[in-house]
């Protein structure tokens, strides 16, 4: 359900922390696949799925109990992790990001995973920022799309305009 | 050749003189460029020009038996730059409207003038600029308040019988194509540019010089540069041109 997305980063890491951070400060769309060091051992196919949505980790999937959401972050076990990192075309995940049963709190991957609670507040934060942006822009287009309210603000500032020429000595200015 | 802009924005806090030099300095790589600071209230352009220790000003130029425009024109960044000082006293006794004649006359030496307007329209000496102006720049952020008040010096604008150049969104954040695409049903001209906000431009601001020259390879900067790309200043005779400022628009006092 999630496409192939190109190759950033694949590393054996300690700590999940620098990671998450450039996830983050590159606001990356895309996903990680986190495997313990032990797995790969292993089957190779117990491993953990996380994908980040303008750097925000945002969904976790394990392969390997096919749990989601908050389990899957408990079923991903301790490092030493392979790490990948891809990048994904933001619409690619726009379906997978839908799935409520998959989804995780913002900062949940950087203080369960990574244990860094500085990091999961930071998350917080863009996120708050970032809803604060959509809610503005959603409030510019709806003023917008009331051209009644549009218009009455044209209208009064042209009447203004015309009452004032005179005051200030602009009627030779004035458009015909 | 020459033609006059506003820049113009109705409400402080949108980053209009930040985008007036920024302009200025753009248009500079191809014409002869002179960026004034029209918002004799408030100075604010010598802070971005690295003018601020400067003795001489506007303010010198507008006060009865003033000095010569040439006395406060400085060369910075590649422009001419008329900044206006900081002193209320000066403030209170300049006399708006021989910015007319201080525009006839900076008209007759230069490709495109820039006038930094001030964020008001409340008063005559607030809304001269944009009279005086062939052209508007509109500068918006992508905010209620700041697009109602753009709204209203385009009224203004084209009431008093100046076109509008177009609008330049700055202090964007986040993807505003909607935005965009639903503002210019409403606005004359193109949308100029769309500019990210970012660190660099108070970086820039706090080092007393434009953005153009502090981080000319920015996303910001690059943004600007488009916007004077697509200003494309239109052909005018000096002489007729400075001739219009001196008559055309106030009438002499009786």
């Amino acid at each position: 359900m999630i496409p192939d997305g190109e190759l950033l980063r694949s590393r054996v890491v300690s700590a999940l922390s620098p990671a998450l951070e450039d996830a983050l400060d590159r606001e990356l769309d895309g996903y990680a696949l986190v495997s313990p060091r032990n797995a790969l051992l292993d089957s190779g196919n117990d491993r953990g799925v996380i994908t980040f949505e303008s750097g925000v980790a945002t969904l976790a999937y394990h392969t390997g109990t096919d749990r989601g959401g908050p389990p899957a972050l408990a079923d991903i076990g301790s490092p030493p992790y392979q790490f990948e990192l891809y990048a994904l075309a933001a619409e690619a995940l726009e379906l997978p990001h839908r799935t409520e049963t998959l989804r995780i709190p913002p900062g949940a991957a950087a203080e369960r995973l990574a244990g860094d609670a500085e990091l999961a507040a930071r998350v917080r934060a863009a996120v708050a920022d970032d809803g604060d942006e959509r809610s503005e822009r959603d409030a510019v287009e709806a003023f917008l799309e009331n051209e009644a309210a549009v218009s009455d603000i044209r209208d009064a500032a042209r009447t203004d305009a015309l009452e004032r020429a005179e005051e200030w000595g602009f009627s030779e200015a004035l458009e015909e | 050749m020459v033609e006059a802009f506003a820049v113009a924005s109705g409400k402080g806090g949108t980053g209009k003189t930040t985008s007036t030099m920024a302009l200025g300095m753009a248009l500079a790589e191809r014409y002869d460029v002179t960026v004034v600071d029209a918002d004799t209230g408030m100075a604010n352009l010598l802070f971005h020009a690295g003018l601020a220790d400067v003795e001489t000003t506007l303010h010198d130029v507008l006060v009865e038996g003033g000095v010569p425009v040439e006395a406060a024109t400085y060369d910075r960044f590649g422009m001419s730059v008329v900044p206006c000082g900081t002193s209320l006293a000066a403030f209170e006794s300049v006399e708006p409207d021989r910015l007319r004649d201080v525009v006839a006359e900076l008209a007759a030496d230069t490709d495109v003038l820039l006038l930094d307007s001030p964020a008001t329209l409340n008063s005559k000496s607030a809304v001269l600029p944009i009279v005086l102006a062939d052209r508007v720049v509109v500068v918006l952020n992508p905010t209620v308040p700041a697009i109602s008040d753009g709204l209203k010096v385009q009224e203004y604008a084209l009431s008093y019988g100046s076109d509008i150049a177009g609008t330049v969104f700055n202090r964007v954040r986040g993807d505003i194509t909607g935005v965009k695409a639903k503002a210019e049903r409403y606005f004359e001209g193109p949308t100029l540019a769309s500019v990210p906000e970012s660190d660099a431009i108070q970086a820039a601001r706090s080092a007393g010089v434009p953005l153009l020259d502090h981080a000319p390879e920015s996303p910001a900067a690059a943004a600007f540069r488009t916007a004077a790309g697509r200003l494309s200043p239109n052909d005018g005779d000096h002489e007729d041109v400075a001739e219009r400022f001196r008559t055309a628009v106030i009438p002499d006092p009786p």
